[in-house]
């Protein structure tokens, strides 16, 4: 894991002790409300409905056991004993008070933690392959990728007030487990003619107006990436509206000006730039690499241990994955217990799960973009033992991938921006759903579920999205259908007319229906739909002889 | 503030600068019991709209609104429920 060195120390201790300052100034009154607010959501302080909410990143969703810890304990100390973790592989938390917020950054720089950059018009936490330098598809790790260009964005003097924020993903599997193609830039480390480069997309999105990234350059070499994102910036902050927000983000620049027209304005400021100081030299990247080493290096012979157990063998089978060492394996942690609001973990569940991870897991957590956490090296015949644990902590729900697996935002029951409740209805979901047999029928599907238009829930890019509206007062949810954040990225077709609170279960129930009545032999949800079309979905969704 | 309002009778509510805690106005000050909130009439908004400010002014609360009641007097819209009663899950 990468740790700070003691500049990176200063940086946040410095940040620290001027939000103290903005706080007390703020709350004697030499600070107004308008004055304050841009200050406060540079430091991911937000104003919900009921209470601030604190963004903290958790930069490309890795965590050691030491600031999952940490995590608990400001949850119990500040908050309501629990946080959220978010689509970007970050972790929110609900109710802290504005006075005691300087406190919590300052308990959260002692583990080399910030809430820097979790909010605002700028250059967002990185997100990446919760499965990024254990799996065995990838041309190599892109973690050190992501803390090169964590480094070169945080506090950068020119990309601290962009047209809007702007969010990048880096991948290096032809797997995308990033969602990398709904981010405004989305890297993918691909290896053509013997040498390790990039691919760039830009221009993906979500919110009102979702767009899938295009790609602008099959291969920009390493020494040039930081050179080549500078020139991306650079067009987007010279050209990107500041007049409108609904049309401010680079996925709006692009669609205006079209791609072939933005490559070029990119490439000819690239030009400018390209010999100039952020060359990034091999030693450096080699610095950053060293981080990143894993913490084991070689296979075992570890078997799993056999058991009569049915619960813990369906575990097995939908929660846990090969590692790329021989030996170990990768466990995937469901925050998705079937009462639980998707992506809540209690400060108990926190502290238990970083005390499991210290002895088995080489202090290791990730967070999955899809809201779970990941225990990543796990050694085979430890895997009894920790699912027993996880077990005992309601985080072995054996449903990774499955119906019950929903990606949720907070929605109205937190979110100031929602227009309606997104938590209970993946609840009912899992409720109706929760039957282990059932789920297995149906088998992978995705169903994300967002409380408004800005699209936190990635309903734009679920199997199934569900977005919740506010129709004259009352709650309604319009479905999409087809979406997909992977590799093959679509944005999902909507439906129909929505549906009321009441009726959306039933309307559910009636998808699966129809995608089992069209399923052949093991096709999973997301590969009828593309073979049958909307059509059939339609038809029995609002016919009204369908009773 | 009083963009878009409908409805006779609100309450004046916000939500505590310091803690971030949904208060509402009970006629001298601030208060986190809903029972104490003061029925405002649709001709007093102007008036209340200024009380807020001053209070906004003095630090004690941030983002006034003005919360739509029934007839009988409860609160109308599911938001405004959610911030009196906490989260519906």
């Amino acid at each position: 894991m990468y740790q700070y060195s003691d500049k990176d120390k200063q940086i946040v201790k410095n940040r620290t002790k001027e939000f103290l300052s903005q706080v007390k100034r703020r709350i004697d009154g030499n600070l107004t409300e308008e004055e304050f607010k841009p200050l406060r959501l540079m430091n991911g302080l937000y104003l919900q409905l009921h209470a601030y909410m604190l963004r903290v990143a958790i930069p490309y969703g890795e965590l050691s056991h030491i600031q999952l810890n940490k995590l608990a304990e400001i949850s119990e100390k500040y908050d309501k004993g629990y946080g959220h973790f978010t689509t970007r592989q970050n972790i929110q938390f609900n109710w802290p008070k504005l006075e005691d917020v300087p406190k919590i950054l300052n308990e959260l720089a002692g583990v080399e933690m910030h809430a820097i950059q979790t909010s605002g018009n700028c250059i967002r936490n990185i997100s990446c392959d919760h499965l990024a330098g254990i799996n065995n598809e990838e041309v190599e790790d892109p973690r050190p990728w992501c803390e090169i260009i964590r480094k070169w964005s945080t506090f950068h003097p020119e990309f601290s007030y962009l047209p809007r924020k702007f969010k990048i993903a880096v991948i290096a599997s032809e797997t995308d487990r990033a969602a990398m193609k709904v981010h405004d830039i989305g890297l993918k480390l691909v290896k053509k003619r013997n040498q390790i480069g990039f691919e760039v997309y830009v221009g993906g999105g979500q919110g009102r107006s979702p767009f899938i990234a295009k790609k602008i350059n099959n291969f920009v070499k390493k020494r040039d990436l930081l050179n080549y994102l500078e020139a991306i910036l650079s067009i987007y902050n010279e050209m990107g509206r500041r007049d409108n927000i609904y049309k401010a983000r680079i996925k709006i620049l692009i669609n205006e000006l079209g791609a072939e027209k933005l490559k070029s304005l990119i490439e000819s400021k690239f030009k400018k730039f390209a010999d100039k100081k952020l060359l990034l030299e091999e030693d450096e990247i080699k610095k950053i690499k060293n981080y990143f080493k894993l913490p084991i290096n070689d296979p075992i012979k570890s078997s799993i241990p056999v058991k009569k157990n049915k619960e813990y063998n369906i575990w097995l089978n939908q929660n846990v994955i090969k590692h790329k060492l021989a030996g170990y394996s990768i466990i995937m942690v469901s925050l998705k217990h079937y009462n639980q609001p998707p992506g809540d973990a209690t400060a108990e569940q926190m502290k238990k799960l970083s005390i499991i991870a210290k002895q088995y897991s080489h202090g290791e957590i990730r967070v999955t973009h899809e809201q779970n956490l990941v225990l990543p090296h796990i050694k085979n015949s430890d895997l009894f033992s920790v699912w027993n644990k996880l077990r005992a902590l309601k985080l072995a729900t054996p449903n990774i991938g499955l119906i019950t697996d929903t990606i949720c935002c907070p929605g109205m029951d937190y979110c100031a921006l929602a227009t309606a409740r997104s938590i209970p209805i993946s609840q009912k979901i899992s409720q109706h759903f929760k039957d282990q047999s059932i789920q297995d029928k149906i088998g992978n599907i995705k169903i994300k579920i967002s409380g408004c238009i800005n699209a936190c829930g990635h309903h734009h890019v679920g199997n199934i999205g569900i977005l919740g509206l506010d129709r004259n007062g009352e709650e309604s949810y319009q479905i999409s259908l087809g979406g997909s954040a992977d590799e093959k990225t679509s944005i999902g077709k909507i439906v129909g007319p929505s549906f009321s609170e009441k009726e959306l279960i039933k309307a559910i129930q009636t998808i699966i229906k129809t995608f089992e009545r069209n399923k052949k032999n093991n096709e999973d949800f997301l590969s009828v739909f593309n073979r049958v079309g909307i059509d059939p979905f339609k038809k029995d969704l609002y016919d009204k002889s369908n009773p | 503030m009083a963009k878009k309002l409908k409805g006779d009778s609100f309450f004046l509510s916000a939500n505590d600068l310091k803690t971030g805690s949904v208060v509402y106005y009970n006629g001298d000050d601030w208060s986190e019991k809903v029972y104490k909130a003061k029925k405002i009439n649709r001709s007093e908004i102007e008036e209340h709209e200024n009380i807020a400010k001053k209070f906004e002014d003095e630090c004690i609360i941030i983002s006034p609104i003005f919360v739509e009641l029934n007839d009988d007097g409860t609160i109308k819209k599911l938001r405004d429920i959610i911030r009196k009663n906490g989260t519906t899950f």
